[in-house]
């Protein structure tokens, strides 16, 4: 990676996104969130608040799910992210939006990508999730709008089709 | 988003003797940044003042975790995921796994780690409790070379800590020596999931003997730093956990705590709960051990049960003075529980003849007095001395006068039944031995051997209960 | 409704799709060529003059573009029921937050600085932040009493029952105030052109409100307005008025600059700066029969609206109307006031008023049962209004609800008496003690009294010339269901398949205005004007022969294209109508104040832990009739909302305020319920059918915030014995009220006994 010898310039970072390689000049302290959005075009990560509290800017870095708003970009260097434009294969939705479609899991939508994306971590971890397990996952994800009951049964309807794969 | 991103310098050397020449060569001025969920707020909220950082995210040598046979490293950099993942964390420092479980959300986890919540020096923080009670000591690293210290020295004040400029953590090391600990962790946020403490709790406890025999209580968001109740453990350690206790034990935390009202709480919320986590702590304590204590005499029994018939005897005879009541209890194995060892002894006991109550009548030493009249010095082991003194304890604590009238009624006892007085003295003040004692006097001879039989019956039931107890 | 019908099932989320896969277009995802950002610099003391305006050094100010009152084409104000909303601070600041300057830059990285940079000075003026310091009037803030609105409602002969009155209980009750907390921040974008005027597009639920303000803003006629809702991350009320606000500053920005302008708040000054919901104060005073029933009282019902008049009116309004619950008041005075204080303005937030003046009623009989002798169950079986009965309007009930059968099924669904008996036991001992509570309502749908015909709302539906039919309303979509369930009904008139219908993006320069996206008036009044344009559309190609009286999807869509090939554009309208049966007296605020009402027994279960003072919901049961249910995952969807929205404002939700302005506007300090603190929300409905709505539906939007809040409350009293009169209910309030003595004071019986 290359570290500028002048202050306050910019750096070439690289890493990839959604299986595709990407490199860019970013300041070191613009937010992965802000670089998504904004030099990727990447819009469907959001921001909510800032401040690592609602998740909305949740995307998955080498498979953990990290707080875009909270990483430094250049901190991703040569990372692997996923964004929610990386979980559908073309027309195909993957699963747990499939289940999210079919359970009422989004209202509004701006929470969802990030809800999404703290879904197919927990299942990754973990195929059997309880109730409470799912719960607890998504305890860092805020929604205003569904009350959560209808996220989490989305989630368990993933949990249990995935089962009968 | 409140700063701008083009007057801030980040680098990444990804090697920690590069990066402490770097904080060496301008001290203060490259401000250290592992997973960002601190330092990314402020700079969000505009009020990040410095403006060159240095990453030390996912370097390998400080996130790692290294086991040895006397401690456990963890690096600096480990996330709270790390934490919780990691099987000898969650086995032998599951106050630490608790606090790593309730540190923000999931994602905030994968990227918060325990070096920043350590050199952050927030109060509220969530693990830095657990470390205070599990002894942690912290490996500073600079271009001078690695020291160590006692994490309990580190804070000075509030957000105020011994790192030295130039200086970055490198590790958290816990001593592997409280499995055996009952242990409980509490945090009181404003809601289940993703909150700053009000209040928190991590404390460690073992009983002995019915006492507290060691105890370790710190707390979060009651002081400017995190707070080990030092003077609260010393009013419970060595006590029995009664009512008693745990008001003197409200009195003593209510005086070391120093909470403030803030914008989440306030100082008379966070001292009443702050006196409430300590005692739902002590209150388990006690119903634990009680529950460890059944698992005790259960493991006891079975043991004994098992035993060859000569080495039970030799094992329960302690107990009662008498062989004959040792051979009848032997004979009756197993045993199922407790209520069943007792029922037999004392079924036992009453059957026996006259001359099986005076063998062990003869065990115990005249009351006052310690060694025995017994001429068969086999059966006074050192446990049933140990006994005798326990249960005259209040005794012995007599005054001198008392000792006087006791030895002399005493003596008037022995001269009229032809045998020392026995009576069950535990819980009994010496006056009122005197009391029981003079109106046993008055008794004629069958009435006397009955009530000193009984009277052994009751201490065999309580040497039992405490054998099964070790 | 046979099983083929459309309306009454779960079809697919028409911007589903788009809504998992991140597709969607919010208005921050939206960029313009050339496009600035745009700051606002806001005053920082709750009232003052403006004494002098400073820019400071650092900042290179050529680069801005610097917008003030002077650069206002039109009228310094936000047009709504008043106009005594500056768009920005001209001489004097009447609340911390109000903005008086915009700054533009091609670089959002330069605003916070450069907003900072700019130093206003003041000569301060007396504020008043409460109530209470409102009503003194030693500081007149607002007009020459501090008074806003008022309103009074009298029904029968209050004054002569404190006579006959076997009890007399009195109450006094509080509600905070309550940041909406849609995930996404307010935002907007504004471009113009001298041809064609203003466009603005952004994160909003009223375009037609937005049009009007900037009417009157820029003084530009209604053609050169315009505005485009993009995909909105929540609202709750919180974007029915202050989109105004913050598309006023683009406009102005975009107009003096030449460049489309973009703003968007960050958490912590959408927090701060916009609306909230309006803190209350009720204070009843009931006549009570020896046998529990009411025989009239006086309610006193007062909010506190901030600065500036906004919709306190409306508020006020909703919050008299509901302010005596389901209950039947033979007399009743109500007399409502809102008040001026120096704090943002408060607004709209769903519920709306009836959240407050409910949450005082419910709290209100459990008092009075306890004063009779009663339970909570049996006094309000004994109060409820009857069919045939009058309610606080005397508007008279005219549909067959059965509040006391309702009531039945909510008390067998939670296990009410069962529980309740397990726990009087099992209270004995532990350290938790757990209660139940109840909590009965009504909320009326639509807009109040004369609200509708004056809105005079006007729906389009379009026949395509692909053959598919688009619904054209000004009604948003904010994750309510608008787009799907308008798609329902016109698809169920027409006899279409779902999927060949939809709604168009609500613009207006393309749909007409069907009336703001508020009062729970979407399905029931809007919808219903979707149906009769929908059937507009059938009766016009049927009456050119194109289509029969009966046919297939296929032939539709041929009969269209070539109704559209022959005419070119093909819509038909329909405009509401008030019905005829439906009298509302402004003058003696007396009447049918609604045209249906909901009506809602919700229960609550919860456990204090004496540890910590904190309290969880450990199971609620929501049961509801609602006319009628047209998609049944998104209305259990909408009520489960609600509630958890209600419980954080009972429970969790606290604006710390200090001078007027919000201390905790950050989402760590703000404190909603996350899905580790809401129980499984168990929801039922009943159907009784509404002719005033579509497919005989009723507004259920905002009848889940009315009832949670004293439920909860009630069971918390349940659980300890104590009584806790204001909301939100913190561990560190309920820990103060088990420590000084829980005596009730308030209850005073009057002489007659048996």
């Amino acid at each position: 990676m290359t570290v500028s010898g002048a202050s306050c310039a910019k750096a070439e970072i690289s890493f990839t996104v959604n299986g595709k390689a990407k490199t860019l000049c970013a300041y070191p302290m613009e937010r992965l969130l802000d670089v998504l959005r904004q030099q990727l075009q990447l819009t469907g990560t959001k921001e909510g608040c800032g401040e690592g509290e609602c998740g909305s800017c949740a995307v998955l870095m080498d498979g953990m799910l990290v707080n875009s708003c909270l990483v430094p970009v250049f901190q991703a260097e040569g990372s692997s992210l996923v964004t929610i434009e990386g979980l559908a294969s073309g027309e195909t939705l993957h699963l747990v939006q499939e289940a999210f479609l079919e359970c009422g899991g989004a209202q509004c939508g701006i929470c969802t990508p990030g809800m999404i994306l703290a879904a197919c971590h927990l299942l990754n971890g973990k195929p059997e999730t309880t109730m409470d397990e799912i719960r607890e996952g998504l305890s860092g994800n805020l929604c205003r709008c569904t009350g959560y009951s209808q996220i989490v049964e989305a989630v368990a309807e993933a949990v249990r089709r995935r089962m009968t794969v | 988003m409140r700063s701008n991103p083009s007057d801030y310098e980040m680098v990444a050397p990804g090697k920690l003797h590069t990066i402490v020449s770097l904080l060496a060569q301008e001290p203060g001025l490259w401000l250290p940044i592992a997973g960002g969920t601190d330092v990314m707020v402020q700079y969000a909220a505009g009020k990040l003042p410095a403006r060159k950082l240095v990453s030390i995210w996912n370097l390998p040598e400080l996130r790692r975790i290294e086991v040895t046979e006397s401690e456990i490293r963890i690096g600096a950099g480990c996330t709270y995921t790390d934490l919780r993942r990691h099987e000898v964390i969650g086995r032998e420092f599951p106050l630490l796994g608790s606090a790593a479980r309730w540190t923000g959300g999931v994602a905030n986890q994968n990227r918060g780690t325990i070096g920043g919540n350590i050199v952050n020096a927030s109060p509220a923080a969530d693990s830095l409790p657990a470390l205070l009670v599990y002894d942690a000591e912290l490996i500073l690293v600079s271009v001078r070379g690695e020291r160590r210290l006692p994490y309990a020295s580190f804070h000075t004040g509030y957000k105020k800590t011994l790192l030295a400029a130039d200086e970055l953590l490198q590790a958290v090391c816990l001593p592997r020596r409280f499995t055996g600990y009952f242990c409980h962790a509490r945090k009181v946020g404003a809601r289940n999931a993703q909150a700053i403490s009000k209040v928190c709790i991590a404390a460690l406890g073992r009983i002995a003997d019915r006492v507290v025999d060691d105890v370790r209580i710190a707390m979060g968001s009651v002081a400017p730093v995190p707070l080990r109740l030092m003077e609260t453990e010393h009013t419970v350690k060595g006590k029995a956990i009664d009512s008693e206790l745990l008001l003197l034990a409200r009195k003593a935390v209510a005086a070391e705590i120093r909470p403030i009202d803030d914008i989440r709480s306030t100082a008379r919320y966070r001292a009443a709960v702050a006196g409430n986590l300590v005692l739902e702590f002590l209150n388990r304590l006690s119903s634990e051990q009680m529950g460890a204590e059944h698992e005790q005499v259960a493991d006891a029994l079975a043991r004994w049960n098992r035993l060859p018939i000569d080495e039970a005897i030799q094992t329960i005879l302690p107990c009662c003075g008498s062989e004959a009541w040792a051979q009848g209890m032997v004979a009756r194995r197993p045993f199922a529980d407790e209520v069943a060892l007792v029922a037999a002894s004392n079924e036992t006991w009453r059957s026996l003849t006259e001359s099986g109550w005076m063998e062990a009548f003869q065990l115990h030493p005249r009351i006052g007095e310690s060694r025995t009249s017994s001429p068969k010095p086999m059966s006074q082991t050192a446990q049933s001395v140990e006994w005798s003194a326990q249960e005259q304890q209040d005794v012995a604590d007599a005054e001198a006068a008392m000792k006087i009238a006791l030895a002399e009624a005493n003596r008037e006892y022995e001269r009229r039944f032809n045998r020392i007085f026995i009576v069950c003295a535990t819980g009994k003040s010496a006056p009122e031995i005197l009391k029981i004692l003079r109106r046993r006097l008055k008794n004629d001879a069958d009435t006397e051997l009955y009530e000193a039989a009984e009277q052994q019956r009751q201490i065999t039931e309580i040497r039992l209960r405490k054998w099964l107890r070790g | 409704m046979n099983s083929n019908s459309i309306v009454g099932r779960a079809v697919p989320r028409k911007e589903g799709r788009d809504k998992v896969t991140g597709k969607s277009q919010y208005v921050d995802d939206l960029v313009l060529p050339n496009m600035l950002f745009g700051a606002t610099v806001r005053s920082q003391i709750p009232r003052g003059r403006i004494r002098n305006i400073t820019f400071g050094s650092g900042i290179d100010w050529d680069e801005f573009v610097i917008v003030s009152a002077k650069d206002i084409p039109g009228k310094n104000c936000i047009a709504l029921i008043g106009d005594d909303q500056p768009c920005l601070a001209n001489e004097v600041v009447n609340h911390p937050e109000e903005p008086v300057l915009l700054l533009a830059h091609p670089d959002r990285h330069l605003l916070p600085k450069a907003v900072e940079a700019v130093s206003i000075e003041y000569d301060p003026l007396p504020a008043v932040f409460t109530i209470e310091d409102s009503e003194r009037g030693s500081d007149i803030v607002w007009g020459e009493d501090n008074i806003f609105k008022t309103y009074l409602i009298e029904k029968g002969d209050v004054d002569g029952v404190w006579d006959k009155a076997d009890h007399i209980v009195e109450g006094e009750y509080t509600t905070g105030a309550q940041e909406q907390l849609y995930i996404e921040n307010n935002g907007m974008i504004a471009a113009f052109d001298a041809a064609e005027g203003i466009t603005v597009w952004g994160s909003l639920q009223c375009p037609y409100y937005i049009h009007k303000a900037l009417m009157t803003l820029c003084a530009l006629p209604a053609e050169k307005v315009r505005v485009v809702q993009m995909e909105t991350g929540g609202a709750f009320g919180g974007k029915e008025e202050y989109p105004s606000m913050i598309a006023a500053h683009t406009a102005l920005l975009a107009i003096k600059s030449g460049n489309p302008v973009k703003i968007i708040y960050d958490r912590m000054e959408d927090m701060a700066a916009t609306t909230k919901r309006h803190p209350s104060r009720t204070r009843h005073r009931t006549a009570i029969s020896k046998d529990g029933k009411i025989l009239g009282g006086e309610i006193d019902f007062t909010i506190d609206g901030g600065a500036y008049l906004t919709l306190s009116p409306v508020v006020l309004s909703r919050g008299a109307i509901h302010a005596g619950g389901p209950y039947y008041w033979p007399s009743v005075r109500i007399h409502a006031t809102a008040v001026a204080t120096n704090a943002p303005p408060h607004g709209a937030f769903r519920g709306f008023g009836a959240p407050q003046s409910l949450f005082a009623m419910e709290r209100h009989m459990d008092r009075i049962a306890r004063a009779v002798g009663l339970s909570p169950v049996e006094i309000r079986r004994r109060n409820f209004l009857q069919p045939g009965q009058s309610t606080t309007t005397e508007q008279v009930v005219r549909e067959p609800i059965d509040l006391g059968k309702l009531l039945d099924r909510a008390l067998e669904v939670s296990d009410y008496h069962a529980k309740k008996q397990g726990f009087a036991k099992g209270n004995q001992v532990g350290a938790t003690r757990k209660g139940m509570g109840i909590a009965a309502f009504l909320h009326g749908a639509g807009f109040t009294g004369s609200g509708e015909r004056y809105l005079s709302s006007v729906v389009g539906v379009e026949g395509c010339a692909d053959g598919t039919v688009r619904v054209l309303v000004s009604s948003t979509e904010f994750g309510q269901g608008t787009k799907t369930v308008l798609s329902q009904i016109a698809a169920e008139a027409l006899g279409l398949p779902y999927e060949n219908v939809g709604m168009a993006q609500p613009d207006t320069l393309e749909v007409p205005n069907s009336g703001p996206t508020v009062a729970s008036r979407t399905v029931m009044v809007v919808g219903k004007l979707v149906q009769s344009a929908a059937l507009g559309i059938r009766q016009t190609l049927i009456s050119s022969n194109l289509l029969s009286d009966t046919y297939t999807a296929g032939e539709f869509r041929v009969a269209c294209e070539n109704y559209v090939a022959a005419h070119g554009e093909f819509r038909s309208w329909s405009r509401y109508e008030a019905p005829s049966d439906i009298f509302w007296d402004d003058q003696k605020y007396r009447g049918e104040a609604y045209a249906a009402f909901a009506w809602a027994v919700y229960i609550a279960e919860v456990t204090v832990d004496l540890t910590t003072y904190s309290v969880s919901v450990d199971d609620f049961v929501a049961l509801q009739e609602v006319g009628k249910v047209l998609h049944p995952l998104l209305a259990r969807g909408q009520i489960i909302g609600g509630v958890a929205q209600a419980i954080g404002f009972s429970l969790y939700e606290k604006v710390v305020w200090q001078n007027g302005r919000m201390q905790n506007s950050q989402m760590t300090n703000y404190i909603i319920p996350t899905s580790s603190d809401l129980p499984p929300i168990r929801v039922h409905f009943e159907e009784l059918g509404n002719v005033y709505g579509a497919y005989g539906a009723k507004g259920i939007g905002e009848l889940p915030m009315d009832g949670p809040a004293p439920a909860i409350v009630n069971a918390v009293q349940d659980a300890l014995g104590v009584y806790f009169n204001s909301i939100p209910l913190l561990p560190e309030d309920i820990m103060d009220g088990l420590s000084s003595s829980s005596q009730d004071n308030d209850v005073v019986s009057a002489g007659r006994v048996q």
